[in-house]
C-alpha cells in the first residue's frame, strides 16, 4: 500500500515536472524572460560600473553583492556548526595519532604528492587573482587550495599537514571572508556612498577605477583564504574525531 | 557531434545517479558521486558557465568526496538493509 501510494505520487510529481520543462523557452531563445528584464542592464553597463573584464565577477561582487556576503556568512556558519559539534583542538598542540590504514603510502605517491601540490597552490592563487578578468575567482581557488591539503592530509596524514597549517595560522583567517567583505562594504560607507559600494563617489573620478579594481581583488583574496581554511579545518576536525592518540610531542 | 555528446552526458548522469543510489557499498556509491560530479562539470562547461564548472570540479568531485571518504571510514562501510 505504502509503496503504491509513494509510486503515484512520484509519477504525478513526473508528470508535473515534464509539463514544466516542455513549456520553459528553448536554450538561446533571445525572447526569454531571464534575457529581456535584468540581464541587458548587466551586459551593457558591467565594464563600465564594476571594471572587471569578466562580467560575471561584476555580477556576484557587486551587483548582488548582498547575496555573495549571504553565501560567504553561511560557509562560515557550516565551519561554527561542525567545530561546536566535533570541536577543536586544544591551542598550540599538534597531536600525532595510530595509523589505521591497511594500505601504507608508498614513496612514488609521496613523491607524486610533494611534486603537485605546490603547483596546484599555484593554480589556485592564480585563479583567485585573475578572477575579474577570467573564469574563477575567490571561493573556486579557495576550494582548490582546500583540495590540495586534503590530498596532502590523504598521503602523508594529520600530523604532517597539521604542522604545515598550524591552527595559529587557522584560526585568524577562518573568518576572513566575512571581515574583508564587512570591512569593504563599510569603508564603501565611509567614502560616500552605501553598503557594498564599491566605486567611493567622493574621490576623484580618475582614481575610481582602481579603487574599484583594487577592492575586488581585496574580497576576492579574503573570500579564497576563508574558504580554504574552512575547508581545512573541517576536514581536520572531521579526521580528528573518535582517534586514539598516540604520541603527544 | 554537439547533440549526441549531449545525449551522452545526459545518460551518463542518470546511469551514475541512480547507481550511487541504488549501490549498497557506500565507498563505491561515494566514488560514482564523483563521477558523477565529473560529468556534472563537462555539462556546466557545455552550458558555457566556466565559473561553475570550476566550482563542481574542485567542491563536488574534490572536497566533498574526501569529506564522505572520511565520513565511512569513521563509520561502517556497508549499508544496513
Amino acid at each position: 500500500m505504502k509503496r503504491v501510494v509513494s509510486l503515484l505520487f512520484l509519477a504525478a510529481l513526473a508528470v508535473l515536472l515534464l509539463y514544466v520543462v516542455a513549456n520553459m523557452p528553448p536554450m538561446g531563445d533571445p525572447q526569454s524572460p531571464t534575457r529581456t528584464h535584468v540581464v541587458p542592464k548587466y551586459l551593457e553597463d558591467a565594464q563600465e560600473e564594476t571594471h572587471a573584464p569578466n562580467v560575471i565577477t561584476g555580477i556576484i561582487l557587486n551587483y548582488r553583492g548582498y547575496d555573495t556576503m549571504g553565501e560567504v556568512t553561511v560557509i562560515f556558519c557550516a565551519l561554527a556548526g561542525v567545530l561546536a559539534v566535533l570541536g577543536r583542538e586544544k591551542r598550540g598542540r599538534i597531536y600525532a595519532y595510530a595509523d589505521r590504514s591497511r594500505v601504507k603510502s608508498s614513496t612514488i605517491v609521496k613523491t607524486m604528492v610533494r611534486f603537485t601540490v605546490p603547483f596546484i597552490i599555484l593554480f589556485s592563487v592564480y585563479t583567485i587573482l585573475h578572477g575579474e578578468i577570467s573564469p574563477g575567482g575567490g571561493f573556486q581557488g579557495g576550494a582548490i587550495i582546500g583540495a590540495s591539503m586534503i590530498i596532502f592530509t590523504t598521503v602523508f596524514g594529520l600530523y604532517e599537514s597539521s604542522q604545515r597549517i598550524p591552527q595559529k595560522l587557522r584560526l585568524p583567517l577562518e573568518g576572513s571572508a566575512v571581515l574583508t567583505f564587512f570591512t569593504v562594504g563599510v569603508l564603501g560607507m565611509v567614502g560616500g556612498g552605501n553598503f557594498l559600494t564599491y566605486a567611493w563617489p567622493h574621490i576623484a573620478v580618475s582614481l575610481q577605477p582602481a579603487v574599484v579594481v583594487w577592492l575586488t581583488i581585496l574580497v576576492e583574496i579574503g573570500i579564497g583564504l576563508g574558504g580554504a581554511m574552512v575547508f581545512i579545518s573541517i576536514l581536520f576536525s572531521m579526521i580528528r574525531e573518535g582517534e586514539e592518540v598516540a604520541v603527544v610531542p | 557531434m554537439g547533440p549526441a555528446l549531449n545525449i551522452i552526458l545526459i545518460a551518463l548522469l542518470v546511469i551514475t545517479a541512480l547507481t550511487a543510489t541504488f549501490s549498497r557499498d557506500l565507498l563505491a556509491a561515494v566514488i560514482i558521486f564523483s563521477v558523477y560530479s565529473l560529468i556534472m562539470c563537462l555539462m556546466w562547461q557545455r552550458l558555457q558557465a566556466p565559473d561553475l564548472a570550476l566550482t563542481e570540479a574542485a567542491v563536488g568531485a574534490g572536497v566533498t568526496t574526501v569529506l564522505f571518504v572520511v565520513a565511512i571510514f569513521k563509520t561502517r562501510r556497508k549499508e544496513e538493509r
